[in-house]
This record gives structure tokens, C-alpha cells and sequence, in this order.
């Protein structure tokens, strides 16, 4: 067991912003199995493993924009400030997952995404997780603007995701509805 | 021949103290290493689990965790959860909870908690829970005496202040 919390995709470098390609929408940049280590008790990936995976895809996605370990070592990181996740279905140890991202709105230092995790064979939706995340200042330990070249990245891909429909959980708050 | 017995109801943990705590706070549990991201602070993943943890305490006060699951065949599922980060945690910090029932019905739950890391507040998380019969596969009202377990701590909760941000979604708001 690993002291702390690791992605697959630490260390690795983002590979240069290219701003001819074309953006997948939504973008689909992980993949995983279900490991043994993420079961409950009944066999079941456990609650809070669906946001270790929805992590894993954003650490993907921050390289993809080119927010790597030196980004972050230079002072500045994107932190998650809300998270609504839904669970739609179970997933069982070996399943093979993917998950996809969408970009939903951006302004000067927040980003609106949208993850979905689905079933590799079956395509079924398992969960979803809309988050809200803020552009930061770690040593001042307070939200800032992006840097041009993020912003334009960030703006390029939601431009791109303007055909995706807006999922209909998406702002949807919590509650008992009768 | 003859029928089948009905499964032995599980033993309802007493004593169910009157009145409840408002909020409830049995929570109690240091920030573990294994939880702890690249910077050293509680990853994302590690608040949804104490959450989770905190909620579990009070289902189980409720007569609604594991004992209850393997003799009725029944468990409460989580349908949503909400988390709005605060502050950063670390290492070998107390986390506590205060938890409310916010809301019920004879099917549904909805626990929120506020987190607090050394006792300023870390996060707020706040969870929908549904009663699923597990050989049916399918929700399933509360039993009557869980129901009236639900019923006692709602009573108790009613006076609490209901946060300001229940019933809102997330998004960027200019």
C-alpha cells in the first residue's frame, strides 16, 4: 500500500498544446478497472472510490492543459471547490471503466466540468460527477486569474463542447422531491 | 410444509438516547497518511470517505448499517453526494462532524454534515441516501420501528438552522 494518494498520471509530462487539433467532445482521457482495492464488502466498488477515479480524469485532463507538477511547483494549482456526484449504477472488481469530461463554463479563474464514468462493455452510465474547481495562488492561498495560454485552452475546449447537450443533473441540487 | 420464518429482526442498538443530539457529533477521526494528496493535504477522494464515515455513524445509531444489512437484507444506498471543499487538512489533524437530518421520507434520507479539521470548518458534505431491499433489488419503505427512529431524530433536528447553501446546485455565479 502506497503512503499517500497517487495518480496514474504523476510525473508524466503534458504532451505541447497543439491549437490546430481537434478536441474530442467530450474528451476521454482515462481508463481503469475496477482493482481489488477498491471493493466493499459486497463485492462492490466502494462510494468514495468513484471520486478517486473522477480524480485520476482530471489529473489527465490538467495535463492535457498543461498543468503538470512544475505548473503547480511554480505556485499555482487548480483546486476543487464543490463536487455533486450521482451514483447511477454498480460497478463489480474488474470491470473495465472509461470515463469522459465535458467542459461546461469557464470564466477569468473558475471551471465548470462535467465527468461521466460508464461501463467499458456495456456503455452503461454508472456515475457522474459535476465539479466546480478555482484557479490558485498556493503561497497567498487565494483564488486568481489564469494565465492567457490556460485560458485560451480552457475557452478552446469549451468552444468545442458547445454541441455536447447539457446533462440534465447538471446544477440540479440535493433533495427529496415529492 | 411449513413456512418459511421471516428473518430475525436485527437487534436495535440501544439505548436510543432522548433527546438525540442536535447536531450529532460522534464523530472522531485524525486525517490518516494514506488520505493525503501530491501536497501533502487531504485529497479530494479523502473528505468524500469521512464524510461517508461521519453518516455511517448516525445511520448506525439509526439501526440502518451493517448488522442491519446482513439480518434484513436491506441497506441504505447513496444516490448523491454533495461536497463543498473549505480549507485544506492535514496530517495528523482531528477531524469532527456535526451532522443533521435534513430531511426524510419513508423511502429516502438526506444526512448533512459540516466538517471541521482542529475545530475551524474544512468542509461541508451532504449525502441522499435511499432504503434498498437487497434480495428485491429495488427501494423499499423503512420498517416501522427504523421509521420511528427517523421520525425521533428528525423531531430532534427541526430547531437546527438550515445551512444557507441547501437547495442550491453547483455552477459559476458571477
Amino acid at each position: 500500500m502506497t503512503d499517500r494518494v497517487t495518480t496514474p498520471y504523476e510525473g508524466r509530462e503534458p504532451a505541447a498544446w497543439d491549437s490546430s487539433a481537434e478536441i474530442e467532445a467530450p474528451l476521454r482521457l482515462h481508463n481503469t478497472p475496477v482493482p481489488t482495492e477498491w471493493l466493499d464488502y459486497n463485492g462492490h466498488m466502494s462510494e468514495s472510490c468513484y471520486l478517486l477515479a473522477f480524480g485520476d480524469s482530471a489529473d489527465a485532463f490538467f495535463r492535457f492543459l498543461g498543468i503538470d507538477e512544475g505548473y503547480r511547483a511554480a505556485g499555482h494549482s487548480l483546486y476543487t471547490s464543490q463536487t455533486h456526484l450521482h451514483h447511477w449504477k454498480e460497478a463489480a472488481g474488474g470491470d473495465r471503466l472509461h470515463l469522459t469530461l465535458q467542459v461546461l463554463d469557464h470564466d477569468r479563474r473558475r471551471l465548470h466540468i462535467f465527468h461521466e464514468m460508464r461501463h467499458d462493455d456495456t456503455g452503461d452510465l454508472l456515475a457522474s460527477a459535476e465539479q466546480l474547481l478555482v484557479h490558485v495562488d498556493m503561497a497567498a492561498g487565494r483564488s486568481t486569474d489564469l494565465p492567457d495560454h490556460l485560458y485560451e485552452r480552457i475557452a478552446a475546449i469549451q468552444r468545442a463542447h458547445r454541441v455536447l447537450p447539457r446533462p440534465d443533473v447538471v446544477g440540479r441540487p440535493m433533495g427529496i422531491r415529492r | 410444509m411449513a413456512e418459511s420464518p421471516s428473518p430475525p429482526a436485527a437487534p436495535f442498538p440501544a439505548p436510543f438516547p432522548a433527546p438525540f443530539p442536535a447536531p450529532f457529533t460522534g464523530y472522531r477521526q485524525q486525517v490518516r497518511p494514506e488520505w493525503l494528496d501530491y501536497n501533502g493535504h487531504l485529497t479530494d477522494a479523502g473528505y468524500a470517505i469521512v464524510l461517508s464515515e461521519a453518516h455511517e455513524l448516525l445511520l448506525e445509531r439509526l439501526g440502518l448499517s451493517a448488522e442491519y444489512r446482513t439480518s434484513r437484507s436491506a441497506s441504505m444506498f447513496t444516490v448523491a453526494t454533495h461536497i463543498r471543499y473549505l480549507a485544506e487538512c492535514a496530517e495528523g489533524q482531528t477531524l469532527t462532524a456535526e451532522t443533521m437530518l435534513v430531511d426524510a421520507d419513508r423511502k429516502r434520507l438526506r444526512l448533512h454534515s459540516e466538517l471541521f479539521a482542529d475545530g475551524v470548518l474544512a468542509a461541508t458534505g451532504e449525502c441522499l441516501y435511499v432504503h434498498v431491499d437487497t434480495s428485491l433489488g429495488r427501494s423499499a419503505p423503512l420498517p416501522e420501528d427504523r421509521q420511528e427512529a427517523v421520525d425521533a431524530v428528525q423531531k430532534a433536528h427541526a430547531g437546527l438552522p438550515r445551512p444557507a447553501h441547501l437547495g442550491l446546485g453547483v455552477g459559476v455565479r458571477p
